[in-house]
C-alpha cells in the first residue's frame, strides 16, 4: 500500500494472562456454574467407577474360584473403556460447545489463543481429575464391596497375596485416573481451540 | 499529526463464505475512510454485510480479499498476539445480544477486558465500578446478567467496550434486541460517550433512529456501499444528552 499507512506511529503493546489469572477464571467459572461442573463430573465419575468396578473383577474372580476366559475378561474391559470414555469425551464436548459464544466474546475482549486453551485446559483437567479420582474410589470400592458381601473378605483381600492385589487395585485406580484427566483435556481442547480460532463462527453461534 | 491517519480504513474488502460448496458473496468491494471521533452508521437491511463488515474492521475474520488498517496498522500484515493486543486496548465491541459472560457480575464483566492488559485487581474493580457508574449502573456492581434488563445489560456491555480506554467503538446492530425507548436511550448513551472521549464510533443497525445522531451513514446493500450520507448539522448535541 501507499507509504502514509507503512509509517503509522501507533505502538503495539502486548497482551499478558498469566496462568494465574487463568486458574482464577476456571476456579470462579466452576464454583458459579456450579450445578452444570457438577453434572460433568458426576458423568466422568460414573463411566470411570464401572472402568474401575469391571478392571477390579478381572483380579477378584480368580480369587473366588471362578476363571471367566481370557478373551471375556479382555472383552469387558475394552467395552469398560468404550463407555467411560464416550461419556467423557461427550460431557467434556458440550460444556465447551455450550460456551462458544463466549469464547468468541474473550477472544474481542484480547484473549489470545493460547488464554482461551489455557482457561479450558485448566478447567477440564480439574473436572477429570475430580471426577476420575472420585469415580475411581467408587468403583473400586463398589467392586471389593459387593465380592466381599459374596464371598467374604477373604475373596477380595486374599491371604498372602494382599500386597499384590492392592498393588493390582492402585493400577487400575492410577490408570482410570489418568484416562480420566487425558480425555477430558483432549475432548475440551478440540473445540476450545477451534472456536479460539473461529471467533466470528464463534460469536454467531446459538445454542 | 497522528490525526491525519484516518481511524479506519478499508480498501476494497470482499469476503466470499463457503456454504455447502456455493459461494456467499458477503462483501464485494467496500472502501470507506473512517477518521477519528467520528460517530458512523451503517445501515442496510438484514444480510446486505454489517455484520460481515463489523467482523474485518474488528479484526474478527479475515478479508477474502482487499485489507483493514485501524490506526494506519494493516491487519493483514500483524501477528495474532498483536492482533489479540489490538482488539483488546484499541477496539471496544457491542453486540446485538449482549454477550455478557452469564457467570461474572456487571463489574467483573466491566473489568475482564482489563486482566489481558495486566492491569492489577485493585485498579480493575475501581475502574469497572466508575465505568458502571458512568453509564447509570452504579447501584448495580454486584448483579449477575440474567438479573438486569436488556437495557441494563447493554449498559453493562458498554461500560464493558470502554474498560481500555479503545479509540474505536464497534456497535453491531446494539438496540436490535431493545424496545424503542430503551434502544433509543442507549444510542444517545453512545453518541454522549463518544462526544466526551472522543471515541470514533461504527455501530451497524437497520434501525433509523440511529440516523439522527450519526455524522456520516453508509448504506450497504448486497454487500455493496450504495450510499453515503453526511449529516451537516446535528440535530442533537452532547449538551443536550447530558441533561437527560
Ligand atoms: N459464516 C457464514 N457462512 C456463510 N454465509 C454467511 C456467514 N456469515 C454471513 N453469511 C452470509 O453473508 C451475508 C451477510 O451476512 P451478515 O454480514 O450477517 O449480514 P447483516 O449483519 O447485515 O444481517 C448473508 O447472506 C449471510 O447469510
Ligand atoms: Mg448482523
Amino acid at each position: 500500500m501507499s507509504s502514509k499507512e507503512e509509517d503509522s506511529s501507533m505502538e503495539i503493546g502486548s497482551i499478558s494472562f498469566p496462568v494465574t489469572e487463568a486458574f482464577r477464571y476456571c476456579v470462579e467459572s466452576i464454583r458459579k456454574r456450579f450445578t452444570r461442573a457438577l453434572i460433568t463430573a458426576i458423568s466422568i465419575l460414573l463411566g470411570i467407577a464401572f472402568y474401575v468396578t469391571i478392571r477390579s473383577m478381572n483380579t477378584i474372580l480368580p480369587n473366588v474360584g471362578q476363571q471367566p476366559p481370557q478373551a471375556y475378561q479382555m472383552l469387558m474391559a475394552i467395552i469398560a473403556l468404550l463407555v467411560c470414555g464416550v461419556g467423557i469425551v461427550n460431557s467434556m464436548l458440550m460444556s465447551v460447545t455450550e460456551r462458544y459464544k463466549e469464547i468468541g466474546t474473550i477472544k474481542c475482549l484480547g484473549a489470545t489463543d493460547t488464554s482461551v486453551l489455557e482457561i479450558f485446559l485448566i478447567e477440564a483437567l480439574l473436572l477429570g481429575l475430580l471426577g476420575g479420582v472420585i469415580g475411581a474410589f467408587a468403583g473400586w470400592i463398589a467392586a471389593v464391596g459387593i465380592f466381599s458381601f459374596q464371598f467374604g473378605i477373604g475373596g477380595v483381600f486374599p491371604a498372602g497375596k494382599t500386597a499384590i492385589v492392592m498393588l493390582q487395585y492402585l493400577r487400575y485406580i492410577a490408570e482410570a485416573v489418568g484416562i480420566s484427566v487425558f480425555l477430558s483435556v483432549v475432548a475440551a481442547a478440540y473445540p476450545a481451540f477451534y472456536a479460539s480460532r473461529h471467533p466470528a463462527e464463534a460469536l454467531r453461534y446459538e445454542i | 499529526m497522528e490525526k491525519s491517519v484516518p481511524a479506519v480504513k478499508v480498501v476494497d474488502v470482499h469476503k466470499i463464505y463457503q456454504l455447502r460448496g456455493e459461494e456467499v458473496h458477503a462483501l464485494r468491494g467496500i472502501n470507506l475512510e473512517i477518521p477519528h471521533g467520528e460517530y458512523l452508521s451503517v445501515m442496510g437491511p438484514s444480510g446486505s454485510g454489517k455484520t460481515t463488515l463489523f467482523n474485518m474492521v474488528g479484526g474478527i475474520d479475515r478479508p477474502t480479499k482487499g485489507r483493514v488498517f485501524i490506526d494506519g496498522v494493516d491487519l493483514s500484515k500483524i501477528p495474532s498476539k498483536s492482533m489479540a493486543w489490538l482488539r483488546c486496548r484499541k477496539i471496544g465491541y457491542i453486540f446485538q445480544t449482549f454477550n455478557l459472560i452469564p457467570v461474572l457480575t456487571a463489574q467483573e464483566n466491566v473489568a475482564l477486558p482489563m486482566i489481558f492488559l495486566g492491569v492489577p485487581k485493585p485498579e480493575r474493580e475501581k475502574k469497572a465500578a466508575e465505568l458502571l457508574r458512568s453509564v447509570g449502573l452504579g447501584d448495580r456492581l454486584d448483579h449477575r446478567p440474567t438479573e438486569l434488563s436488556g437495557g441494563q445489560q447493554q449498559r453493562v456491555a458498554i461500560a464493558r467496550a470502554l474498560a481500555n480506554d479503545p479509540a474505536i467503538i464497534l456497535a453491531d446492530e446494539p438496540t436490535g434486541n431493545l424496545d424503542l425507548n430503551t434502544g433509543f436511550a442507549i444510542v444517545q448513551l453512545l453518541y454522549r460517550l463518544k462526544a466526551e472521549r472522543g471515541t470514533t464510533v461504527i455501530c451497524a443497525t437497520h434501525d433509523l433512529k440511529m440516523i439522527d445522531i450519526s455524522d456520516r451513514v453508509v448504506f450497504l446493500r448486497d454487500g455493496m456501499i450504495e450510499n453515503i450520507e453526511r449529516r451537516r448539522a446535528l440535530t442533537l448535541t452532547a449538551e443536550e444528552f447530558e441533561s437527560d
